[in-house]
């Protein structure tokens, strides 16, 4: 609940505020890489909007789903190698998807994308997912 | 019209039924002096007892011709020696060998008395059996001889009825008692020719020799032991039967159950018998094999799980997929003396099926599964293979002694159609990935979910500033 209050204050200034970001890293944390880490943590938790956070948390676990079948075919083997192209394929499909819609309804990139609402954004990413969706389940049959 | 020819049908049936022989009743014996006839009357009786017509003609006969209109006059021919060294323009070597082509049966039986004609010699040399080529050269034995008739020549043999040539033969000439072979004709066969079988090989104790040789030991024989065979066949690949008898007093009269002296015990030969059953082989009464029906369909109760028709297998169909378990039956029979009876090859043989695209990707044994009144049904159960194209069902069946079988039906085989494959959740391996997809379609659900609740939240920032 708290980032989500800090939203707020953080909208306005999101465009402007990363180029500050950078330059404060050095000044505030000294050497500690553990206080770095930190640093670039708190950063994120009180500068990112908090839809870019739920796209981001999806993204991760997309890349978790997609690493776990590849371990799985490099321990196992990949005797339906379709079924494993499908599987992989959807991680990887819905990756690239959510990335587009992250890029595109980032404030941050909201001067590239003047004339792309963040519902027609969506609702492209919706149509993505669901032909994606439609492949993958009929490729693995 | 149909009633007058199916009437006219019966009839050749009937006449086809009255002949003992598979392949035909007309029999031409060819002897010289018809005074020489009376020798053989008990043969040529016997012959005629057993449903032949029998027409008896001088070589030299004008009238006398193997063939008419360039088919057969005759189905099969006897040959009895003759004295004259040329046999006439009916008899040349090409003739002989023409009647095998068109599947006649020749009986040559040779005598060392009379010397063979040139016609003959040449014939035989043609199929790879040779004879010694000086008249007069006999078999001689000096342990198994007659000591009745030839105390002193050792020039009668006596032997017994001949057992199988291998244990994997069929033997048509087998039986109780022994043969007297009288001054035999020697014949070597040729190593190459696959086709020769010899029916009664000369002891190893015999060897050939012309007792008209002055020498006085034997130099340079002209074959000796089991290498000479006193009878010999050859069976053509289109089931033409030639028998060449070394000895034609075997198939006379005064030999047929004469009684004989074989080391101090006296015995009866059996000449009758075995000429009955070396006529009744080169005839074809014997040792003639028909494939009848034959059936190949898909085992549908084992590959149902590939296939999802619940039609009932259909008989011979002309395609099948790979990978599926097909059934292959075929009914075999042998004619014996007059009817077919189911036909059991030899106990270490096997007839065998090949499935076969250019080279045979299987060659199985066919085991009995069932006999009928005059068949065996042979049958196996196959895989078939994971290739596609054109393949045949063959069965090639050649062994001495009996007629070939080369029976093709060929289908087509096919790979698996697009809805034959098994789906993806009858593989357990696909588990892993299925749950990735389904996992991946829930995450993007509740973000979906997540993303739309949250919106509100931005809208109202937006408008408070």
């Amino acid at each position: 609940m708290p980032p989500k209050q800090r939203i707020p204050a953080s909208t306005g200034t999101t465009t402007t505020a990363s180029t500050p970001a950078r330059s404060s890293r050095p000044s505030s944390s000294g050497t500690d890489a553990q206080a770095i880490l930190q640093g670039i943590y708190d950063k994120y938790v009180s500068k990112t909007p908090q839809r870019v956070k739920l796209l981001d948390a999806f993204m991760a676990f997309l890349v978790v789903v997609g690493a776990l079948q590849f371990f799985y075919v490099v321990l196992v083997g990949n005797f339906p190698f379709n079924a494993f192209l499908s599987g992989f394929s959807a991680t990887v499909g819905q990756f690239v998807l959510t990335a587009s819609l992250r890029i595109q309804t980032n404030p941050e990139n909201k001067a590239e994308f003047e004339n792309i609402s963040h519902e027609r954004a969506f609702a492209d990413f919706v149509l993505g997912s669901l032909l994606l969706h439609f492949f993958c389940v009929n490729f693995i049959n | 019209m149909r009633w007058a020819f199916s009437s006219a049908l019966v009839l050749v049936w009937t006449a086809v039924v009255a002949a003992k022989s598979f392949s035909g009743n007309r029999l031409l014996v060819v002897l010289e002096e018809q005074g020489e006839r009376e020798k053989y009357s008990v043969f040529l009786e016997d012959l005629t007892s057993r449903g032949y017509t029998t027409t008896v003609e001088s070589p030299k006969a004008d009238k006398l011709s193997l063939f008419r209109h360039g088919e057969r006059a005759y189905d099969h021919v006897l040959l009895l020696p003759a004295k004259s060294k040329g046999l006439g323009p009916a008899l040349t070597a090409n003739n002989i060998l023409e009647f095998l082509k068109k599947e006649g049966n020749i009986i040559i039986a040779l005598s060392s008395e009379s010397g063979t004609p040139t016609a003959v010699q040449s014939a035989l040399l043609e199929l790879d059996i040779s004879i010694p080529a000086d008249k007069g050269a006999v078999v001689v034995d000096h342990f198994n001889y007659d000591a009745t008739s030839a105390s002193e020549k050792h020039d009668v043999l006596l032997l017994e009825l001949p057992g199988a040539i291998r244990s994997s033969i069929k033997n048509y000439f087998g039986g109780d008692g022994y043969i007297a072979v009288p001054r035999a004709v020697g014949q070597v066969l040729g190593n190459e020719s696959p086709l020769l079988a010899p029916v009664l090989r000369a002891p190893s104790t015999a060897y050939s020799y012309n007792p008209k040789d002055e020498a006085e030991a034997v130099e340079d024989p002209f074959a000796v032991g089991k290498q000479l065979n006193l009878i010999s066949t050859m069976q053509a690949n289109n089931a033409a039967r030639l028998t060449v008898v070394g000895s034609a007093e075997l198939l006379q009269n005064k030999w047929f159950s004469e009684s004989a002296k074989l080391a101090g015990k006296t015995i009866k030969t059996a000449n009758r018998e075995f000429a009955h059953k070396l006529s009744a082989w080169t005839f074809k009464e014997t040792g003639v094999l028909k494939v009848g029906k034959i059936i190949h369909y898909q085992d549908e109760g084992k590959s149902k799980k590939m296939n999802t028709s619940t039609a009932v297998p259909e008989n011979n169909p002309g395609i099948y997929r790979v990978k599926t378990d097909v059934h292959f039956q075929v009914e075999i029979s042998e004619y014996s003396n007059d009817h077919l009876i189911p036909f059991t090859p030899a106990s270490t043989d096997n007839i065998q099926l090949e499935f076969s695209m250019l080279s045979p990707f299987q060659r199985l044994n066919l085991s009995p599964i069932a006999q009928t009144a005059n068949a065996t049904i042979f049958g196996v159960a196959f895989k078939t293979p994971d290739q596609h194209g054109i393949f045949n069902f063959r069965i090639n069946y050649r062994r001495p002694f009996l007629t070939n079988i080369d029976e093709k039906r060929q289908v087509t085989v096919r790979h698996f159609a697009h809805d034959e494959w098994p789906r993806s959740w009858q593989i357990s391996g696909a588990w892993v990935w299925i749950g990735g997809i389904w996992v991946t379609v829930a995450g993007w659900l509740a973000f979906v979910a997540l993303w739309l609740w949250s919106k509100p939240a931005e809208r109202s920032v937006k408008k408070t500033q």
